[in-house]
């Protein structure tokens, strides 16, 4: 083969080998994936200025100069509401019941700790510009928008050799974000893990880079095998992000007792449901979702109040390992984890497995 | 880096742009979800005030969305704040609001 078809665009834009985008909260395997010849990018949405900065020393102390990301979730709509009593004042007391019956039914222990709720003020604007700001001070090399368009900072940015991406579940948004000035764009289908939009990763990926005007789009929603890996490069796109394939790592800092439900979970064991945050979300089937779907329940609540109602259940389940009651978000993807192999070894075997299937294609070896 | 250019995070700055004042709009909203790792979209449909809040510097614009004719279910509040990004324009979809 002439070319190596996993040298695209976005690896000549950080000097990375690989294509292989891990999106992830754990900082092990930040650091495992890119000195494999990936590039990670490290969720920081929960954090505070002060251990984001923290988390970026300890990464950049492992990885040296390798480039790498993090992604905010810059919000973009925010309710008229005030602080966490006045919205627990709203949850009608019909649902209050009915989370109270699924804690009775299931036995839930109370959670060990304070409850996350208080030790976060994610509830305005103020947190993600105080995020941003580290993340500038620190140049990062990329900086992803989980939600909201990053417009309003790219001048920042820039200044600072940071390149943005935004990550978009309508063509629209991305036209939108592209006119703005990002450096590129994750298109992320129905089939991801967590909170998505309504399109599915083949119909996206496609739409987005015919409007992308040659820009890097990374393509994320069910990708965890070398051959997603050569399908999203034959749709355009110049690389995939992965989320559900780093879960069940062996760096991963998930609870064992979720990485075994991971590995012996297929895409039928995952539900898109609306019980814990309001917002649809894929997670792996838990009572809590289970009970939500029944007839009899009432309509989940539009979030934050949902996730008011939900978060002592999930918390409980956490606390206390309760595998018969705890829950994780992963996509349609889940059915291809199926060990807990060393991070290195994960990018391995998708590289390995894309370029057999490429040359599988062109009959070249 | 050059202090002056350093974003700031704690000015919000209400205003009034009469251009978008009484136009309806659509929000491709949502944001991170509380107490976790995750966020989540939420579109609303509805009529911008005109009414809009600057957050920090360089200038983070959000506009007033208010009569939402469609939100989410259940969803308690008659209006909602709109990142300008992320307004729709529903007769100048081409148009950001906010924006020359």
């Amino acid at each position: 083969m002439a070319k190596n078809p996993l040298h695209t665009p976005f690896c000549e834009m950080f000097g990375i080998e690989y294509p292989i985008i891990a999106f992830t909260h754990c900082k092990d395997v930040v650091v495992a994936v890119t000195n494999a010849g990936g590039f990670s990018v490290l969720g920081e949405a929960m954090h505070t200025p002060d251990e984001i900065a923290a988390d970026l020393k300890w990464i950049r102390d492992r990885i040296g100069t390798k480039p790498f990301g993090v992604d905010l979730v810059l919000p973009a709509s925010v309710p008229p509401a005030g602080g966490l009593d006045e919205l627990k004042s709203k949850i009608p007391q019909g649902h209050r019941d009915y989370a109270d019956m699924i804690h009775k039914k299931y036995d839930v222990p109370e959670p060990k700790g304070k409850e996350a709720l208080h030790q976060w003020g994610g509830l305005n604007q103020q947190m993600a510009r105080a995020q941003l700001e580290v993340l500038l001070e620190e140049r990062v090399p990329l900086l992803a928008s989980g939600l909201g368009n990053p417009a309003f900072i790219l001048d920042a940015a820039h200044a600072r050799g940071i390149k943005v991406f935004g990550l978009v579940g309508k063509t629209r948004q991305a036209k939108r974000e592209i006119e703005a000035g990002v450096d590129g764009i994750i298109a992320q289908g129905f089939d991801a893990a967590g909170h998505t939009g309504e399109m599915g990763t083949f119909s996206i990926v496609p739409e987005v880079v015919s409007i992308a005007q040659g820009k890097p789009v990374i393509a994320a929603g069910g990708v965890t095998t070398g051959r997603h890996l050569a399908a999203a490069l034959c749709l355009g796109a110049a690389g995939v992000w992965t989320g559900t394939l780093w879960l069940a790592s062996r760096e991963s800092d998930v609870d064992m007792i979720i990485k075994e439900r991971l590995i012996a979970s297929t895409a039928e064991d995952t539900d898109f449901s609306k019980s814990i945050s309001g917002m649809t979300m894929r997670v792996l089937k838990c009572p809590w979702t289970t009970e939500w779907k029944k007839p009899e329940a009432p309509a989940p609540l539009p979030a934050p109040y949902q996730m008011l109602l939900s978060s002592p259940y999930i918390q409980g389940a956490n606390d206390n390992r309760r595998g018969d009651l705890m829950t994780e978000a992963a996509g349609q993807g889940v059915s291809f984890v199926t060990a807990m192999k060393p991070a290195r070894q994960i990018v391995m075997d998708v590289v390995d497995e894309a370029l057999t299937t490429f040359e599988n294609l062109t009959g070249d070896d | 880096m050059d202090e002056s250019s350093k974003p700031t995070t704690d000015r919000a700055v209400p205003g009034f742009d009469a251009s978008v004042a009484g136009k309806r709009a659509e929000c491709d909203g949502g944001g991170p979800i509380l107490g976790t790792r995750y966020a989540g979209r939420q579109e609303f449909t509805g009529t911008l005030s005109g009414e809009f809040v600057d957050h920090g510097d360089p200038p983070w614009r959000w506009y007033l969305l208010k009569d939402l004719e469609r939100k989410p279910d259940n969803y308690a509040d008659e209006c909602v704040w709109c990142e300008s990004g992320s307004v729709f324009l529903v007769d100048e979809p081409n148009r950001v609001p906010g924006r020359p």
